[in-house]
């Protein structure tokens, strides 16, 4: 204890004192202060302490990074994606089991220039192999961020593979550039399922292109079939009109009336049939042939049209109601025969009338010009209207009106090969009408002649 | 028949339309000198004057020939090939009186050199009618070159 009641620490020393006989004499008491060191050694404890501490703590968080960097490797390990780093050197620094799993290969000490032949990279093509300036890594290291599919030609595989690789560049904190980073995965089953897909729509278009050549084929064999049995047909009766026409002519006279009347009716039916015959022979030409094309004025077509119907009117009141048609791109001799069929009904069947009026115009059917033949004769229930245009459908008795029931069917399909449309309107004797366009009316504009601009005008 | 003397060749298989053929141009008086040939093979015998036909001569050629094209052994089309392509036989008229109304058969047969492509009418009157024409024109109307002459000049528009 201080004087000034303090306490302190001391180290205390006695030793005793001894005169040169070596008798001890007395004792000598020396007490030194020692706070000072006192309390050096105490932060020395404290910093041993800190020390440890420290030291601890720095395990600790070896431990956690060790945890960690196994978390993250365990990761790296069992993700399925492939992820491949490199420097900026293109040296790999990381390249994990699903990597090499997917290219079946490891990282290997080769120049980026070489990756695409020791990895064998292709284009998704499987033949091409990949560009090496295009491949994601080296771009990547360049600082590009990059995706890309390619073909890997992985050994452990016959097939190969396919991937998907998404690259990015590797920075530093500072932002400087270190490198790059690639992940790829597996897309084959994607790839070979939309393979599988395509392969199928392939299969269905040739299919597809398969029935349409043999429809197209059945349709030519039956039109082809149609014109010879037409054309054979011919000859035979021929034969019978000839020889028929000779017995009339040389033997008629000695024969019975009735005799002869019975000849009548053979060449009569003879006639019709050569009639029909050359009807359905024209219905089939038409089917085989492609139209010839051009710029015609469908007001010229109709008035020759009824200068050639002249006889079939003769002798009747006829109030012809026409108005000026376009120019349009047409077959005009199919055409002359669509309009010669339309206007020879009108006039058939307007025969009860003691004023038979036909009209020809045009009219705006959903935007598009139409072309029409009218007339005001005995009609037809539109109960019907879907038989019209097949091949032998009529809709009135032979007594009343003759007709073979072709000359329709030939005017459908003439309009068909035109790319048009033809239909009727009708009221039982209220008169018909029929309606047709042809592809080339849309741009009956664009055809009507204009006078031409020359160079040098 | 002398096949000398022959005006018309009429090349023709089919019985009735030789035998409506020959009362159509009997009704004309144009059947005297008729040969009938019944397939493509016996038509180039006569007018190419070999085999059956090695008796007739070159410088008596018939002035028409009527030529069906469909026609057993060798067809039509041939027929008219072979007589165009033969100097002593190219200036015979021959008109092509067929039942076929292809148009492949009528470029054809105009591109080979006939001189008229009819279709044989089915109507029996419109049929006479035509051979009317037809043997009116081609043997009363019409006049050729004497055959040798013919035959010279195209020998040596050839050499």
């Amino acid at each position: 204890m201080r004087k000034d009641g303090r306490q302190i620490d001391i180290s205390a020393s006695i030793s005793p004192i001894k005169d040169s006989g070596g008798h001890i004499v007395g004792a000598a008491n020396i007490a030194r202060d020692i706070t000072e060191r006192k309390r050096a050694e105490a932060a020395q404890a404290a910093q041993a302490q800190e020390l440890t501490r420290q030291a601890q703590e720095l395990t600790r968080s070896r431990e956690a990074l060790q945890t960690q960097t196994a978390l993250l490797q365990s990761v790296l390990d069992n993700i399925g994606e492939g992820l491949v780093a490199a420097d900026e050197n293109g040296k790999f620094v990381l390249w994990n089991p699903a990597a090499e799993n997917i290219v079946g290969l490891g990282a290997a000490n080769v120049p980026s220039q070489e990756w695409t032949q020791h990895y064998g990279l292709f284009l998704p093509d499987t033949v091409t192999p990949f560009p090496g300036e295009l491949n994601p890594l080296s771009r990547a290291i360049q600082g590009e961020p990059c995706a890309a599919e390619m073909f890997v030609r992985n050994p452990a595989l016959t097939e190969g593979a396919w991937i998907e690789a998404n690259a990015h560049p590797l920075k530093d904190a500072k932002g400087a550039l270190r490198g790059g980073v690639v992940a790829f995965r597996d897309i084959s089953e994607r790839k070979k399922a939309a393979q599988e897909v395509l392969k199928l729509n392939e299969e269905l278009e040739r299919r597809v292109a398969e029935r349409t050549a043999q429809l197209e084929e059945a349709n030519k064999e039956l039109e082809s079939f149609t014109y010879s049995v037409a054309h054979d047909l011919r000859a035979p009766l021929r034969h019978i009109a000839g020889f028929s026409g000779i017995l009339v002519e040389e033997f008629g006279p000695s024969l019975e009336t009735q005799a002869q009347s019975y000849l009548h009716r053979i060449q009569e039916g003879t006639r019709k049939m050569g009639q029909l015959v050359d009807e359905l022979l024209t219905l089939a030409r038409v089917g085989r042939q492609t139209p010839n094309l051009q710029v015609t004025g469908l007001s010229s077509i109709v008035r020759e049209v009824i200068a050639l119907l002249q006889p079939e009117s003769e002798g009747r009141q006829v109030e012809w109601k026409i108005t000026e048609l376009p120019f349009v791109e047409c077959d005009p001799t199919l055409i002359k025969q669509v309009f010669q069929n339309l206007i020879s009904n009108s006039l058939k069947y307007s025969r009860p009338r003691s004023l038979a009026v036909i009209e020809i115009g045009q009219i705006q059917e959903n935007g598009q010009p139409a072309i029409f033949v009218r007339d005001n004769g005995v009609g037809f229930s539109m109960k019907y209207a879907d038989k019209l245009f097949g091949v032998f459908q009529r809709l009135h008795r032979a007594e009343d009106f003759e007709g073979t029931g072709v000359g329709l069917a030939t005017v459908q399909r003439i309009i068909k090969k035109h790319q048009g449309r033809v239909w009727a309107e009708a009221e039982l004797d209220k008169g018909a009408t029929f309606y047709f366009t042809i592809g080339g009316l849309q741009g009956a504009e664009t055809v009507t002649p204009v006078a031409g601009v020359g160079v040098g005008a | 028949m002398n096949p000398n003397e022959t005006d018309i060749l009429l090349v023709e298989d089919s019985q009735d339309d030789a035998d409506l053929a020959l009362h159509a141009l009997r009704r004309e008086h144009l059947a005297n000198n008729i040969f009938i040939a019944r397939d493509g093979e016996e038509a180039l015998d006569f007018l190419l004057c070999r085999g059956p036909f090695s008796e007739r001569s070159f410088d008596h050629p018939p002035k028409l020939v009527l030529l069906d094209l469909k026609l057993p052994k060798v067809d039509g089309i041939e027929v008219l090939r072979q007589l165009k392509d033969d100097a002593r036989t190219k200036s015979i008229p021959v008109i092509v009186l067929t039942s076929s109304k292809e148009e492949r058969d009528l470029v054809r047969s105009y591109d080979l050199g006939a001189n008229s492509y009819i279709q044989k009418p089915v109507d029996f009157e419109q049929f006479r009618e035509t051979v009317k024409t037809v043997g009116l024109y081609w043997i009363v109307v019409n006049r050729l070159p004497p055959p040798g002459l013919a035959r010279r000049s195209a020998e040596q528009g050839t050499s």
